[in-house]
């Protein structure tokens, strides 16, 4: 393919170079073949070419570094240098710790661009150990996972080890196993089956809610002391970057008075998500991501509890050099009567920061509206969340807190957001700041 | 066995006959390994048996990675062991994944280079471009040309603003071989340089 274009590259290229003498004569048996000089800074032809995109082979999301993701994304529109894509898959080695990184250049939309395909070895059945995230809240106390995976082949395994006060009504201790495996190729169509036991614990509001006669109708099992759920999956990539996941949840409640009979709770799941990263012109980069989750559980699963429970959410981020704002909006519902841990529940270290859940609703509610705003500058942050979370029937009485911080990926924590803010949770008639520390949340 | 059979059977065996003489003369005259020729004052070879743009190489280069190749052409006299010129290079191949075309880099004398190649026409190049001086080798005796290439590490640091690093290139090729390196090696017949064609 000869481009006009390329050349006038060829000639503006050649002759200076001729003049100084730099370019030897072309020998007799090649004077009818094209002689010219490379750019000086790359060896590889392909350097001319500008980067259209970064991804990684198998669809494979890959926890990096906040500074690796800026090198990613310096690297989108620039010309293909070798020694650059070099440098990064260097840096992606040692931050997944794989046996191997390397690029593939393939031609872009449009022309004149290469697409960048990352691939990650990480075979030799190492053993790769990480703490996912890592949470304080003043008020809820400390959540976090450690974690180990391994991958032999195109499975993957990963063994976590979870601590959880922020996420469900319920607090948990626990263990999650999960296998994963590409089974096509390409990565568009992955299996996997997840186990999970918990043991779990309640704040003595919760308690003494359940006990209470104003107990909500829609709540489908008291207190359990612990739960085991055994999910298998299958993840179809519809259209990069849209994932569509189906799987069957069998999770067995054991109450808490272990003469009581443990109760079912089997759901058909499915979750629809889009995330996405784009750098546009010269230094912003936006991300989506985007899904809504249904779960349905059914007598045609044999579950003892019946319910339908309905999840979207959406996050934007912007961000520049210096500068990021990040939106969130969330929207649930559910329909017939649902478990402690598939209710909602807000007032943790992540939405409607500052307040306390325990006290806006022990028992949570079938009924979410969620909205946060989170401006940054530099490593500052300051955030505005409100929502509400309430039962079907009752009043929605909406809540909201503000908080301040820091955010960024530092020294050590660089492989991750660390966060330290204090939140206030507002209209309360007194002020009762909550402490948040964490990373990788 | 019948007449007929005697027939069929005399048929085969002069088939077979005729095959293997055509296979031998085919061998005998098709060259094959290393062919010495003078260009003006400068001695070169062809090597029509080795393609090293091949296996692993040729596909990091589909790939879009520039691959780096290490050439040694050994010059001896008298016998084999006797070396009288050597010519190192490291040229730089990649693919352009846009034009399906190869390019090749001479990493010494402020990178000459060449683009839009066939697989083959990358590699005549790089041959075309190891030269010895006809002049540095003693005329009316038996010399042997011995060469030799190993797919590089491209990290190897071997070029500088002042030119190519010889005594590294000795060193690489003083060591043998790694496994995932390729590599390739293919010697001539004995010749003279007055017997041998001007090109």
């Amino acid at each position: 393919m000869f481009s006009a274009t390329k050349l006038l590259f060829l000639a503006s290229t050649v002759a200076p170079l001729a003049l100084l003498g730099q370019t030897p004569q072309p020998d007799p048996e090649t004077a009818a073949a094209e002689t010219a000089s490379l750019p000086d800074s790359d060896l590889n032809i392909n350097s001319r070419y500008t980067i259209e995109s970064i991804t990684f082979t198998g669809r494979r999301d890959y926890k990096l570094s906040t500074s690796a993701l800026e090198e990613i994304r310096r690297l989108i529109g620039a010309k293909a240098s070798s020694d650059a894509l070099d440098s990064l898959t260097s840096r992606i080695r040692d931050e997944l710790r794989a046996h191997a990184v390397t690029f593939k250049l393939m031609r872009g939309e449009q022309p004149d661009a290469v697409r960048v395909l990352i691939q990650v070895d990480r075979a030799g059945g190492s053993v790769d150990a990480s703490i996912p995230n890592l949470s304080y809240n003043s008020q809820l106390g400390i959540t976090g996972t450690g974690q180990l995976a391994t991958t032999i082949g195109p499975n993957v395994f990963t063994f976590q080890m979870v601590r959880d006060t922020d996420n469900f009504i319920e607090r948990l201790v626990g263990l999650r196993a999960k296998y994963e495996r590409a089974v096509l190729a390409s990565g568009r169509i992955r299996i996997g089956f997840e186990f999970d036991g918990f043991q779990d614990q309640y704040a003595p509001t919760t308690l003494a809610a359940l006990a209470s006669s104003s107990r909500p109708s829609s709540l489908g099992a008291g207190a359990y002391g612990s739960r085991l759920n055994y999910e298998p999956s299958a993840t179809f990539v519809i259209a990069e970057p849209l994932t569509y996941t189906v799987g069957l949840s069998f999770e067995q409640l054991n109450s808490l008075p272990s003469s009581v009979r443990s109760q079912m709770a089997n759901a058909v799941v499915n979750s629809l998500r889009y995330h996405q990263r784009w750098s546009g012109v010269g230094d912003g980069a936006q991300e989506v991501d985007a899904g809504y989750s249904l779960r349905t559980a059914t007598a045609l699963l044999a579950t003892s509890l019946a319910y339908t429970r309905h999840l979207a959410h959406l996050k934007y981020n912007y961000s520049s050099r210096t500068q990021s704002v990040e939106v969130t909006l969330m929207a649930g519902a559910i329909y017939g009567q649902a478990p402690l841990f598939e209710r909602f529940a807000l007032g943790d270290s992540t939405l409607l920061r500052g307040w306390n859940k325990y006290q806006l609703d022990p028992l949570g509610g079938n009924r979410l509206a969620y909205g946060s705003v989170t401006y940054g500058y530099r490593m500052m942050r300051v955030f505005f969340d409100t929502g509400s979370v309430w039962d079907e029937g009752q009043p929605m009485e909406v809540k909201e807190s503000a908080g301040v911080g820091i955010s960024s990926g530092l020294g050590v924590l660089q492989k991750g957001a660390f966060l330290l803010a204090m939140a206030f949770p507002l209209r309360q008639g007194h002020v009762t700041p909550v402490l948040i520390a964490g990373m990788n949340f | 066995m019948t007449p007929l059979a005697h027939g069929r059977g005399s048929v085969v065996t002069r088939a077979v006959l005729a095959l293997s003489l055509g296979l031998a003369v085919w061998a005998v005259t098709v060259p094959t390994g290393l062919l010495p020729r003078r260009s003006g004052g400068d001695l070169r070879v062809a090597a029509p048996s080795i393609h090293f743009l091949t296996g692993k190489s040729l596909a990091r280069l589909h790939d879009g990675a520039a691959v780096p190749f290490d050439f040694q052409l050994i010059i001896a006299s008298g016998s084999k062991t006797n070396v009288v010129a050597r010519a190192l290079e490291r040229f730089t191949v990649s693919y352009d994944v846009w034009e399906e075309k190869f390019s090749v880099v001479r990493v010494r004398d402020f990178r000459r280079s060449q683009m839009r190649l066939s697989a083959a026409s990358a590699e005549s190049w790089c041959l075309d471009n190891i030269v010895i001086p006809a002049a540095s080798l003693p005329a009316g005796q038996p010399l042997y040309a011995r060469l030799e290439i190993r797919s590089a590490e491209s990290k190897t640091p071997l070029a500088s603003d002042s030119g190519i690093n010889l005594t590294t290139l000795i060193e690489i090729f003083s060591r043998p071989t790694r496994p995932e390196q390729d590599h390739w090696s293919v010697e001539s017949a004995p010749f003279q340089l007055a017997g041998i064609a001007a090109k």
